[in-house]
């Protein structure tokens, strides 16, 4: 979808100053009406030393504006007011700046976060919920003259049962790698990957039901090494996090079966958590946080996807994602036109040494004028792995010799080009001056080097974690549910499932 | 004796019990062939309250090995060596087919002719195992299979011979009933591996680029 589509919005957010004070003025006059502060009481809250607002611009006009209080030595903050103008409500606008909030609420270490929303207000209700606030109370008859009752609502921030950082385990079983992985808060303790890769290569691609009966050999091995690397008994454990989705149905249903069993027999809580989300967080893990607003673009044998991440808990969007083949799926299938091994990328690679990646101009998928429109942000690779396929057969019969690493290094450059770009017009389209890559395509030197190139063209800050987290691995999913866990998230019940196709929007499945 | 024996079977539905020398202290029985992975959590869960026991105190983890269609069956296993890992409990496998079995057996007295049991393959076959009875100790004794085989070519393996059959779906506290049957026997076995008797679905191209060829004009 265009930003069009979406009727989205370009707009900043930044800290509230005396000198808007007009316009807040204004805003808050259409906006409660007889409730409205007087402008003596809004200037004494915006600029007091115990208060924080922000404003949101739409260029030089305000269109939302947000506050919250925390007295020196209290441990609670209250939202004080929260306000988006009638034209921009809709647009992620309120959440956008409540998310903002609640980063500085963190900052100043507030425990807990206490707002009143209007019981006739489900829209902005559901809103707090998504963000993790609970129903606390409900005071009768609070909004005069309407006669409305209000709900207390409260967000219990980084407290945590265990009252310090959380130890968690991940399992990921997502594709075919076996993924044990410790944090504690934000460190990496273990991450041990046991891959059946090998199993797959005469097959020239992942074979599903050979991934899972892999998974439940390799479990219980990659479990004792990921404990043993971590200097840890599972009675240190405090909290179970297993991927359930995006990816393949029976290797996730054995991770789970694993993950449900082990949270029962050690009593400890679980948390369902988005793989996708997950390769997006573990930024976490080498840099001690996730920096936001970030586009980020995963690219491996089962997925290739561009997110926008205005905050890893609570607003992941998906730009686009392929609509055919993975990019790793390409590469696999042109290795084997080129009768190289598998997994593709690697043998690519290597043959690509010494070729010109002008020398065949190869298609970039979905990146002619009308299907920009329509496809902005989605990937194609079906037609490429098909002209790449053509081009080699057309050469074989007319028995002309050609060059491999040519034709491999024409193929790398396409992909790599076709995936770049479109990450970096996100980044330029969202306002957006940071790109993150995840996923095993990321091992790909052609790609990374295209993206640093043209990030150091725009301006824009490229993230690439560790090989071994860019991969599928437990790590992520451990620190994706340190997260929930240090954000005073309800662990998942025992019931839920797996989702192969679970949307991004979906962070952790209750 | 203070043992707690945890079993579970996930070959067909999704079945947990609970048992204390020989006796059953609970059962939970899920018989949908389907949402192992959601129920299994519960099932264990639930079976352990009923019981009245905390996971520490499950001594010996009894998992159905199969044979059984593959999505199912692999959420029971991984389930058993995670909760054995978790708990500290030893992990013990038994084929399915004998729990069906011993039920069989212990409902209808022993007979010399010899049980047939069967279970849903899946794809039109089915999963099967011929036993003469149980031994001293209450184990059943397997004389052929486990195999996998469509109905009719199992009736012509079977022609002209004599035997039983039984209708008995699985319930993991008869697993743990073999179990005991086994261990008086010293026939237990730590061995969980899936029986899955067929292998993987897929079958390797013969020519891997066969994907680029055009298929119509």
């Amino acid at each position: 979808m265009s930003p069009a589509d979406k009727g989205q919005l370009n707009y900043i957010i930044r800290e509230a100053l005396a000198s808007d004070l007009d316009q807040i003025m204004e805003l808050e006059k259409t906006c409660f009406g007889s409730d409205a502060w007087d402008s003596k009481t809004m200037r004494s809250e915006v600029v007091a030393k115990h208060t924080y607002y922000l404003a949101a611009f739409e260029e030089v006009k305000l269109i939302g504006f947000a506050g919250i209080s925390k007295l020196p030595g209290n441990d609670q903050a209250d939202v004080q007011t929260i306000a988006v103008s009638e034209a921009a409500r809709g647009k992620g606008v309120g959440k956008a700046l409540m998310i903002e909030l609640l980063k500085e609420a963190r900052r100043l270490n507030t425990d807990e976060l206490f707002l009143e929303v209007r019981a006739d207000n489900p829209a902005a209700q559901n809103l707090y919920l998504n963000l993790g606030f609970e129903h606390l109370d409900t005071r009768k008859r609070y909004y005069q003259p309407d006669d409305v009752d209000a709900w207390v609502m409260r967000l219990q921030l980084a407290k945590t049962s265990i009252g310090r950082e959380p130890i968690v385990l991940g399992i990921e079983t997502s594709c075919d790698e076996t993924g044990v992985g410790i944090v504690r808060g934000n460190t990496l303790l273990a991450n041990i990957i046991s891959s059946s890769m090998d199993e797959h290569a005469r097959f020239g691609g992942v074979v599903p039901e050979i991934a899972a009966r892999a998974h439940l050999e390799a479990l219980k091995p990659t479990l004792d090494q990921a404990l043993a690397k971590a200097n840890l008994s599972l009675k240190d454990i405090d909290a179970i996090a297993v991927t359930n989705g995006p990816g393949l149905g029976g290797a996730l249903m054995v991770g789970i079966g694993a993950a449900k069993a082990l949270s029962v027999a050690i009593e400890k809580p679980i948390y369902a958590v988005n793989h996708l989300v997950g390769h997006v967080g573990v930024d976490i893990l080498e840099r001690g946080e996730l920096q936001t607003p970030t586009v980020a673009l995963l690219v491996s044998g089962g997925h290739t996807s561009l997110l926008l991440v205005r905050d890893l808990l609570n607003d992941v969007e998906l730009l686009g994602e392929t609509i055919d083949d993975a990019a790793g799926e390409a590469f696999d299938k042109v290795a084997r036109v080129l009768r190289l091994k598998y997994p593709g990328g690697p043998e690519i690679d290597k043959a690509a040494v010494g070729g010109d990646p002008k020398a065949i101009r190869f298609p970039r998928g979905l990146s002619l004028p009308k299907d920009m429109e329509k496809h902005r942000y989605d990937f194609s690779f079906s037609g490429l792995k098909t002209a790449v396929a053509r081009w080699v057969e057309v050469a074989e019969t007319k028995d002309e010799p050609f060059s491999v690493a040519d034709v491999a290094a024409s193929f790398r450059e396409a992909v790599a080009d076709v995936l770049v770009t479109k990450a970096i017009n996100a980044c330029i389209d969202q306002k957006v001056p940071r790109l993150l890559l995840g996923g095993g395509v990321v091992a790909n030197a052609r790609l990374r080097e295209l993206a640093q190139e043209r990030c150091d063209a725009h301006g824009i800050e490229l993230r690439i974690p560790a090989l071994s987290l860019c991969t599928d691995n437990g790590a992520m999913i451990a620190a994706l549910g340190s997260q929930l866990i240090m954000a005073g998230r309800a662990p998942s019940s025992l019931h839920f499932g797996v989702d192969s196709t679970l949307p991004v929007t979906s962070v952790q499945t209750l | 004796m203070r043992d707690y024996t945890l079993c579970i079977d996930t070959s067909a539905g999704t079945t947990v019990a609970v048992l204390q020398a020989g006796q059953v202290l609970s059962e939970v029985h899920f018989d949908e062939n389907m949402k192992h992975a959601e129920r299994i959590g519960d099932a264990i869960g639930q079976a352990l309250s009923a019981a009245e026991i905390k996971p520490g105190q499950v001594t010996n983890v009894v998992v159905g090995r199969g044979p059984a269609p593959f999505t199912g069956l692999r959420i029971g296993i991984a389930a058993a060596v995670m909760f054995a890992e978790g708990s500290g409990a030893k992990l013990w496998g038994v084929t399915s087919l004998d729990a069906i079995a011993r039920a069989a057996f212990d409902r209808h007295k022993q007979s010399s002719i010899p049980l047939l049991v069967t279970a849903d393959a899946r794809r039109s076959e089915v999963y099967w195992a011929l036993y003469s009875g149980l031994s001293e100790s209450g184990a059943p004794v397997m004389i052929e299979g486990p195999g996998v085989a469509k109905p009719a070519a199992l009736e012509d393996l079977l022609a002209g011979r004599e035997f039983n059959r039984t209708e008995i779906k699985i319930n993991a506290a008869d697993l743990g009933k073999v179990f005991d049957a086994q261990q008086a026997d010293g026939s237990a076995s730590q061995n969980v591996t899936a029986l899955y008797l067929r292998e993987a679905d897929a079958v390797a191209p013969k020519d891997l680029r066969e994907f680029g060829k055009r298929v119509s004009g």
